[in-house]
């Protein structure tokens, strides 16, 4: 659906010169963290943790390059696509992307990431952080295939932290409440933010939304 | 449709008997022995499964699912994660190995193909047939449903090849007497093995196999080539790099598509005009006007029309 109307705009209402404040400034604010909340991080996947995985289609991967300039990416696939191979390793496939893998980049770079899991309806998501590398072991990646689709690759986390992040974030977001899908009819389409980010003409754009929803149909 | 899970129980340290009913226990849709399922789960991962319990007790239907060792996630989940009360997904059971007329029956079954065999054995014993039925499993504790097998009596054995070593198919495809058809359901090895044994079969005697891998052949190279689906007036360009049915699902096409590997038959669909390279494991002739276009292709140089 093609989006009509005036294109976003900045709140210049305010100065963008603000105060960067230190750990010690933040914590004056903040106070310390309760213990319980700083007990909730483990080293591996209890029960809890797989049951809640072997449901989860949605994760964000979060990479950073050597200098660390991070980058962050949607992942998503069958519930469970983020394999708990043991307790403390996690492995998911990389699927048809734009190839520009800046992820598996970094990964190679600087091994750290950290995986955010989302269930729908849920409120709590799941983090896990570790020590990643992209692998293309045959047996693995069979294990990954879906839609009679073998990934080529997958990456493989070692995992030094689990945390079950509390709800409050989704749920001041809304996320999954139905009416919130609304927002996006207020959202230029993607077809309509590339014509304009490249000089296009807004047909061009439409052209693009056509074949975008085309190659949709494609996912693995 | 929505079934519950009502019933979980552990038969072998591999495999799993599920029992699944409507919430309210209403009477579910009519199978005969040898009818499968296609089930769903709540991850959207869906598998075909033999039913395996009693066509009489409408109320329920049985699968057994093994545990695989290198799930692609179905089995996994359902080992793992499955619990009485779940919610399951279910297209009414279809069958592609039905028991048909015959004077004698033969049914063999290895690992967690005593599916199938099963309901016809229990089925062939009500209505007094002549039959015999040989389950094979490795272990002694592999063999699924044992009690069941035991109570069809004398005329079901249980092969345990760890205690009796690898069952001698030549010695037993050999013993057949003329007319006995048989019905076979095992993996891949067990399968083969028979099919390969069918030239010895006696006149008059058929051979009906269920697998669950695709039987392995090899094909030349893929050709594009074009489809019409005449119901539809939807004509495609089929790649060298994609299925027909990916084709025509792309196209809009409505098509049925399970396996994906021409096994289960969900994607069938007639053939009104064209020659057919049936690359799947169900045709048995190979001038069949059936196609399963998740695997099969035209034939070089041809185009097919489909009443689709």
């Amino acid at each position: 659906m093609r989006f009509e109307g005036p294109r976003g705009s900045v709140d210049d209402m305010l100065s963008t010169d603000f105060r960067a404040l230190g750990l010690e400034d933040i914590r004056g604010t903040l106070g310390e963290p309760e213990g319980p909340s700083l007990q909730k991080i483990t080293d591996h996947l209890d029960e809890n943790c797989l049951r809640f995985l072997a449901h989860s289609p949605f994760a964000t991967l979060a990479t950073a390059d050597r200098d660390g300039t991070c980058d962050c990416s949607p992942r998503g696939d069958y519930p469970g696509f983020v394999r708990a191979i043991d307790d403390r390793t996690v492995a998911l496939p990389d699927r048809l992307g734009n190839k520009i893998a800046d992820s598996m980049r970094n990964i190679v770079d600087n091994g750290h990431a950290a995986l955010l899991c989302f269930v729908p309806g849920m409120s709590e998501t799941l983090r896990i952080n570790g020590t990643a590398f992209v692998t293309d072991d045959p047996t693995l990646l069979r294990s990954l295939e879906q839609d009679h689709t073998v990934p080529d690759l997958a990456i493989v986390l070692r995992i030094e932290q689990v945390y079950l992040h509390c709800g409050r974030a989704l749920l001041r977001g809304g996320i999954w409440d139905a009416d919130m899908q609304d927002l996006a009819t207020q959202v230029p389409t993607s077809g309509q933010i590339w014509a304009s980010t490249s000089g296009w003409d807004a047909a061009v754009g439409d052209v693009i939304d056509e074949a975008m929803s085309g190659a949709y149909r494609a996912l693995y | 449709m929505p079934l519950v899970v009502r019933e979980i129980i552990r038969q072998t340290p591999d495999i799993v008997s599920i029992r699944l009913q409507n919430v309210d226990g209403s009477p579910l849709p009519a199978w005969n022995p040898g009818a499968h399922i296609d089930l769903q789960l709540i991850t959207r991962h869906e598998r075909q499964y033999s039913l395996c319990g009693d066509p009489a007790d409408t109320a329920s239907y049985r699968i057994a699912v093994r545990r695989e060792e290198l799930s692609r996630g179905g089995s996994h989940y359902i080992h793992a994660f499955l619990r009485e009360g779940s919610t399951v997904w279910v297209r009414p059971p279809r069958n592609l190995f039905e028991l048909g007329e015959a004077p004698a029956y033969l049914l063999l079954a290895a690992g967690i193909g005593v599916t199938p065999i099963l309901s016809m054995a229990r089925h062939l014993a009500a209505v007094d047939a002549d039959w015999r039925m040989i389950v094979v499993a490795r272990e002694r504790d592999g063999v699924a449903f044992a009690d069941e097998i035991a109570a069809l009596g004398d005329r079901a054995t249980v092969h345990v090849s760890r205690e009796r070593g690898r069952l001698d198919l030549d010695a037993v495809v050999g013993g057949i007497a003329p007319g006995t058809d048989v019905y076979a359901c095992g993996p891949a090895s067990f399968v083969d093995a028979l099919w390969a044994l069918s030239p010895m079969l006696p006149e008059g005697s058929g051979i009906h196999l269920e697998r669950f891998e695709p039987r392995k052949r090899e094909f030349g190279p893929n050709e594009a080539f074009s489809a019409t689906a005449a119901r539809s007036g939807v004509t495609v360009e089929v790649p060298a790099t994609r299925s027909l049915l990916e084709s025509l699902q792309g196209a809009g096409v409505p098509m049925n598509g399970s396996c994906l590997r021409g096994v289960c038959g969900s994607c069938a669909v007639p053939v009104l005009d064209g020659a057919v390279d049936h690359r799947d494991s169900l045709t048995v002739d190979d001038d069949s006007r059936i196609i399963y276009p998740c695997v099969s292709r035209a034939r070089s140089g041809e185009t097919l029309v489909l009443n689709a």
